[in-house]
């Protein structure tokens, strides 16, 4: 943690908000991404984010300054986001991306073709992590997108260190059984995908 | 070796020694459905590590502020509305108290104000001549301090504490006479 970061925590400790909005603004990419891929939608994603730094500032009183800030505001993000799937049964997507217009936010930079693979690979995304249960779903979401190790996981999810390995072996063997249901032909686009994935695979 | 243990390599992603990774391979060659989790937990990995991250709105901290604003304000108005209810309902409790104690004693305010002499002075004299029993127990009790005279102690104070409950019994007895 840089000196900037903890002189901006000291502030926000005595109740300084703008002081706590640059932590916000450092951390909302990371925050946002977690609460997207627990949640699946931008605007429920929008909505966790704001509640979990809100949660966050109510809390900083509580924050222990020898563990990374990072960690701490991720793991309030995640266990609101897990409370709010409990709570609410978000649906997360089905792979039909028509539906789902949201699916790849927009991004005027990327081609008709790219922009659309980009939405096919977000649609995938959301398809494999429906069917794991809340908690599994967020140790996913922290180890592959955030290279979270297993203590890390476990600190932030509150879990033990063997619970998040068994948890994580549940959810691969899940995620693997539907990625090889997904190839199937009967659903040509997921096909092509698969298809294109392991082709780029086998170039690595 | 197990096929299960295979199965656990693949699944949680294990650091794999030489010789184990030589044996892993040499058993994905041998079985398809290891070979088939194998090359599906890798396209997964890749699947997502090179998925778009999602990035907030333009302007996020902005909306932030703002709503912390709002939840601040909605928090103080909520504090603000439940001590002026709270203070409302005590002054009004306290009014209707004082109120009904001023109307009801006004017309005889000289005799409670003599049984209120009366009473404090017949205290006044308890107390006095509680102090002269209890000061020797006290001593002697210092000296010898054995199970019966704590019982003893405990006996006179419940004794105590009744006459007292029976005086404040007697006191509002005459309270109501008065009244009546």
């Amino acid at each position: 943690m840089c000196n900037t970061e903890q002189q901006w925590i000291a502030e926000a400790k005595t109740g300084n908000k703008n002081a706590f909005a640059k932590l916000v603004e450092k951390y909302q990419k990371p925050v946002y991404s977690v609460c997207y891929r627990m949640l699946g939608t931008p605007t429920a994603a929008e909505d966790a984010a704001q509640e979990a730094f809100i949660r966050a500032y109510q809390a900083i009183d509580r924050y222990d300054t020898s563990r990374s800030f990072a960690t701490w505001v991720l793991s309030i993000a995640s266990n609101y986001s897990i409370d709010q799937l409990k709570k609410k049964k978000v649906t997360i997507l089905s792979i039909d991306n028509e539906k789902h217009s949201w699916l790849a936010p927009p991004d005027p930079g990327l081609s008709p073709e790219k922009a659309a693979l980009e939405k096919e690979k977000l649609g995938q995304i959301q398809s494999l992590l429906t069917d794991l249960n809340e908690v599994d779903r967020a140790a996913v979401v922290l180890q592959y997108w955030h290279d979270y190790s297993y203590e890390e996981i476990a600190d932030t999810l509150d879990l033990s260190s063997s619970a998040v390995k068994s948890r994580l072996f549940r959810a691969r063997r899940l995620m693997a059984e539907k990625w090889q249901e997904m190839q199937l032909p009967s659903v040509p686009a997921v096909h092509s995908t698969a298809k294109r994935i392991t082709h780029e695979t086998s170039t690595i | 070796m197990k096929h299960q243990q295979y199965e656990t390599w693949i699944l949680l992603d294990t650091e794999l020694d030489q010789d184990q990774h030589r044996d892993l391979q040499v058993h994905l060659k041998q079985c398809s459905q290891c070979q088939s989790l194998h090359l599906a937990t890798h396209q997964i990995a890749h699947l997502f590590k090179n998925s778009p991250i999602p990035e907030p709105n333009p302007g996020f901290s902005t909306r932030w502020m703002t709503r912390m604003e709002k939840v601040e304000n909605r928090k103080n108005r909520l504090i603000l509305g439940t001590t002026i209810s709270v203070i409302s309902i005590a002054t009004l409790l306290l009014l209707s108290s004082v109120g009904i104690q001023i109307r009801a004693g006004i017309a005889y305010f000289p005799q409670l104000m003599l049984e209120m002499i009366t009473l404090v002075a017949k205290w006044i004299i308890f107390l006095n001549q509680l102090r002269d029993i209890v000061s020797p127990l006290f001593r002697v009790g210092m000296k010898l301090i054995s199970p019966v005279w704590l019982y003893t102690l405990g006996f006179s104070l419940s004794g105590i504490t009744g006459a007292w409950m029976l005086s404040l019994i007697k006191s509002r007895t005459i309270q109501r006479e008065l009244h009546s």
